[in-house]
């Protein structure tokens, strides 16, 4: 009995050893800010998840080996409710308390802009999300931060493209969408670019948190639309939508230049969302996403937020230029960084950088995008499309 | 732009939407009428039933008919606990209820984006058509809520004038003292009371979650929801919530769809201020 | 009622010298302790708790004659977007910007109390509700002036000086000592038993001649002009200002500061900020846990407390002299 528990406590000792050992890898911290409160929880989830995949996938292989050194890296995530206020006390925290000098996200223009705001000045590298123009063209010149996924100056312009060519019988599309700063600051650029094309467009914000669309649905059909888009609503908006414009009787196309939300808008809207149209970032049912697919699952059960993989690509696209510039030194990440292109994370091809015409810089990541439809309750890939390169 | 068809079309929308309105004002109306509880945690306990709903009619496949009254009713039972630990501390305590019930309210929301996850599900409806007379366009699903909410009122009303407990129940709201001295056991009373407004409220929220979608933030509407509602009616009166609900329905009909939304908001807003300022007991209530 | 108000002040006034000499030594502590620890996210949290200080103190001035209102963050939310704007726009100095915004609350507060100050207890709470969510649509949906929900960025630093993190803080220090400083005097004054008198005894207050409605919208009008301070500090601290910072969730949570703290005493509602700027803070590591914690502690010092965590002195001084 004595011996037993003897040799049982060498083995604990061996193997506290060992691991000992392991841990003595340098600990390197990336920092990730998104909404882990409130109503951007998803996408929040989103970012700490693919993250965490990224790293795992990192530790499992042994570490970042940069020089000679090898490197553990952690996550350490902040919520910011999805307000400025909170993104810009969590970027504090990990810049000045963590000492963090890689963050990714949040997802969001109020947060995001209150984020950058802290981190330009500190030297930290920030991939971030959020439609709004000024994360990218900003009086930092965005020098230490980019955008990891496309936004609607990216996709709009082959899409509508596409549409020209494509449903040539419609004329008239009509825009709903919320008047948060997304609604705000994307819709009268979207509405410019279907006009551009030639189209008629009715368009209407409403409040955000607005579940109940049927009176304004009623209004819309009305006036004669014949292609609706769903543009920026979030999931379940515009699931709702969708739904709530076919119970009152709507007969046209519906689509979505935005978003992605597809799985969100079938749960929703069940058999109604047959025919439906969508911008897409990924498609989860390609041989590469399967992988990505079955390492997700293994940790958390349920519909995948479209953003995860895209996170995950980014904190990928991260490491990477870290391993070129073969140090943590923020400048040198930095410039490895802008010189990725051609890199290949594995979900979305070789990296593309994009954004001097639009922005004055090059940090736009731009990512190859899918148009979907919905036949039978199942996804099929309509179209696989490229952001401009401008 | 104001034809006939597009006309009857806006009272039917606003009847559906009152419908839903009346059914989540009436377990808040109940609670604040009866324990002069602002019931800050009214939409979390919206999402529980909602997630009951999802689990007994979505995955276990009850009968419809049974799945609802059931789902409310497993809610009602569970939260009994919650009015032991929590709520028995609050009644009678205007402030600290809305702080310490906002509280649960983070606590139950939050403590279901860890059960259940933040991602948006959908309960099976019950029904799939539509009711078309001329051109005017009800959805079956709605057209059910609307005899729910009906039965609920008539229901409700009944009790709360007819039975003994409902007539015990007004006595303790308008005086706790004298009505513990007339031999109303006011502790179990206010049991009831609480049983029956998560009941209601539960309910609501199943048929919340089916005809929009069902998630842990889902309740904050309802809850404004039910804040203007029963403003508009008067606090704590049954008549007031359902009138309330409806006025709110019929006019967010008719400023939508000829108006906007944003519009919309503004007048719906501003009427209650005017409202509240000139006839603060709403339109059915009684002057303290 | 007069003769327990004078009883009440007879007690303290040998009480005021040492609560003086304590002010001011926590005063001194608050200038000196980013000297000696240099930890910048606390140097950044003690400024956010600064700023709610000055918001929460000012809310407790409104609560003290009886109302509650939930409209505050909307008021701070007046006085920034006025504040920058003029900044940003007229290309006014910080020094006439700040007064110009707190004067556009006070203006905005003079014209709606009259009217809104006549409803009391939980109407007064829906009123305001429903006028904070009709100031942040206006916030909102006046895209061109206000920039709607994308709001304007790159709000200038006050003066160079206060662009380090350091800098802001004395600033916040410097202006939540000002503004605390104020109410604590009006509280302390003629002007505090009167309020006190409108709280308790409304009528008996009016029947003894005291314009009720008139002190009433005074008091709301300051406590407003002050809020504005917060609302336009803030908007240079974040160095941008969109409506999200002055929702009706911030509101909330001013008044969650005055309850939790302890509605009675203007101490009670320093605490309340202290404690709900810094909790979340404390459980940020539990990073899916924290919200139902935050939930949680809420109840129970609501359940155990009634009074605010302010009561905890005085429980624990009954306690002593039970012994």
């Amino acid at each position: 009995m004595t011996r037993a528990l003897l040799a049982l406590i060498a083995a604990a000792t061996v193997a506290l050893a060992c691991a000992g050992a392991a841990t003595a890898q340098e600990e390197l911290k990336i920092g990730a800010v998104g909404s882990l409160s409130g109503g951007g929880t998803a996408w929040g989830l989103a970012i700490q998840r693919g993250t965490q995949m990224a790293i795992d996938e990192v530790n499992a292989a042994g570490g970042l080996k940069l020089g000679d050194k090898t490197y553990k890296p952690r996550l350490v995530m902040y919520d910011d409710q999805y307000t400025s206020t909170g993104g810009k006390t969590a970027a504090e925290r990990l810049v000045n308390s963590d000492g963090v000098k890689f963050i990714l996200g949040p997802a969001g223009s109020p947060p995001a802009l209150a984020v950058i705001g802290v981190t330009n000045p500190a030297k930290v590298i920030v991939l971030s999300d959020g439609y709004a123009p000024a994360i990218l063209k900003n009086e930092a010149k965005a020098a230490y931060n980019f955008r990891a996924l496309n936004s609607n100056v990216e996709f709009t312009p082959a899409m509508i493209a596409w549409l020209k060519q494509n449903m040539p019988e419609v004329k008239k599309i009509g825009l709903v969408c919320t008047n948060d700063a997304v609604g705000q600051a994307a819709l009268p650029l979207l509405i410019d670019a279907y006009k551009k094309a030639g189209y008629e467009v009715w368009s209407e914000l409403y409040d955000r948190g607005t579940k109940e669309f049927t009176p304004l649905m009623t209004r819309m059909i009305a006036q004669g639309v014949d292609l609706f888009d769903l543009n920026f609503n979030a999931p379940t908006e515009a699931g709702l939508l969708l739904k709530q414009a076919r119970q009152a009787g709507y007969k046209g196309r519906i689509w979505q230049v935005g978003g992605p939300s597809v799985d969100e808008i079938m749960a929703v809207a069940g058999p109604l969302a047959d025919g439906f149209l969508s911008y897409d970032v990924f498609d989860f049912d390609s041989p590469a996403a399967a992988k990505f697919v079955a390492t997700y699952h293994k940790q958390w059960p349920g519909i995948i937020n479209a953003q995860a993989p895209a996170w995950y690509n980014a904190a990928k696209v991260l490491f990477e230029a870290m391993r070129r510039a073969g140090t943590t030194d923020v400048d040198k990440v930095r410039d490895a960084l802008e010189k990725l292109d051609g890199y290949d994370a594995g979900l979305f091809g070789p990296v593309r950088w994009g954004g001097m015409a639009d922005y004055g810089v090059n940090h736009q990541l731009l990512l190859k995008f899918l148009i979907v439809e919905v036949k039978d309750g199942k996804r099929v890939t309509r179209a696989e499309l490229q952001p401009e390169q401008r | 732009m104001f034809t006939p068809t597009l006309l009857a079309q806006v009272v039917v929308n606003g009847l559906s939407l009152g419908a839903i309105y009346v059914l989540v004002a009436l377990g808040f109306t109940l609670l604040f009428g009866i324990m002069r509880v602002v019931n800050f945690a009214h939409g979390a306990f919206a999402v529980l039933g909602g997630y009951a709903l999802y689990y007994l009619y979505g995955q276990y496949r009850l009968p419809y008919i049974l799945a609802v009254p059931l789902s409310a009713l497993l809610v009602a039972v569970i939260s009994l606990l919650l009015e032991r630990c929590v709520f028995r501390w609050f009644y009678q305590k205007m402030f600290q209820s809305m702080i310490g019930l906002l509280g649960l309210n983070m606590a139950l929301v939050f403590g279901s984006v860890i059960i259940w996850d933040t991602y948006e599900r959908a309960i099976p409806p019950a029904f799939n058509g539509m009711l078309q007379l001329g051109g005017v366009i009800l959805p079956l699903d709605r057209l059910m809520v609307v005899a729910i909410a009906a039965a609920i009122l008539a229901l409700f009303w009944l009790f709360m004038s007819r039975s003994r407990w409902g007539l015990a129940m007004r006595a303790a709201a308008q005086d706790v003292e004298i009505a513990e001295a007339q031999g109303i056991d006011t502790l179990s009373t206010y049991r009831l009371a609480f049983f029956i407004a998560i009941f209601m409220t539960a309910l609501a929220g199943g048929l919340y979650a089916q005809i929009y979608a069902l998630s842990p933030f889902m309740g904050d509407r309802p809850l404004v929801v039910a804040f203007i509602a029963v403003i508009l009616g008067g606090m704590g009166s049954i008549p007031g919530a359902a009138l309330g609900g409806l006025i709110l329905g019929f006019t967010e009909s008719f400023l939508s769809t000829f108006y906007g939304a944003t519009l919309s908001a503004f007048v719906s807003f501003g009427v209650v201020i005017l409202l509240l300022i000139f006839r603060p007991w709403g339109l059915l209530g009684t002057p303290e | 009622m007069a003769s327990v108000i004078g009883a009440a002040a007879r007690s303290t006034r040998p009480r005021i010298s040492a609560l003086h000499g304590l002010v001011a030594g926590a005063a001194l502590l608050l200038a000196l302790w980013p000297l000696v620890f240099g930890n910048k996210f606390l140097l950044a949290l003690a400024t956010l708790v600064a700023l709610y200080a000055i918001g929460a103190a000012s809310l407790h001035l409104i609560i003290r004659t009886g109302h509650v209102s939930f409209a505050h963050a909307g008021f701070m939310g007046v006085a920034g977007y006025v504040a920058v704007l003029s900044q940003m726009r007229l290309g006014l100095p910080f020094a006439a910007a700040l007064p110009l915004g707190c004067l556009a609350a006070a203006t905005v507060a003079l014209a709606i109390g009259p009217l809104i100050l006549r409803v009391t207890g939980k109407y007064f709470v829906l009123v305001t509700f429903l006028f904070g969510e009709i100031l942040r649509l206006v916030f909102t949906e006046w895209t061109a002036v206000t920039g709607g929900s994308n709001g304007i960025f790159d709000v200038p630093p006050p003066a160079p000086v206060f662009a380090t993190p350091l800098g802001f803080y004395y600033l916040a220090l410097g202006a939540a000592v000002l503004c605390v400083g104020i109410v604590a005097r009006i509280l302390g004054s003629e002007i505090g038993r009167t309020i006190d008198a409108l709280r308790e005894a409304e009528r008996l207050a009016e029947c003894s001649g005291v314009p009720v409605i008139r002190w009433k919208v005074a008091v709301f009008v300051v406590a407003c002009a002050l809020a504005g301070v917060q609302g336009v500090l803030q908007a240079h601290y974040l160095r941008l200002i969109d409506p999200t910072t002055f929702s009706i969730v911030e509101s909330l949570n001013l008044v969650v500061m005055n309850v939790i703290g302890g509605m009675q005493r203007l101490a009670g509602a320093l605490i309340g900020a202290l404690f709900l700027t810094a909790l979340p803070e404390l459980l940020r590591g539990y990073v899916e846990m924290q919200r139902v914690f935050f939930g949680i502690i809420l109840i129970i010092v609501m359940a155990a407390l009634p009074g605010g965590i302010i009561e905890i002195g005085a429980r624990l001084r009954a306690l002593g002299k039970a012994r």
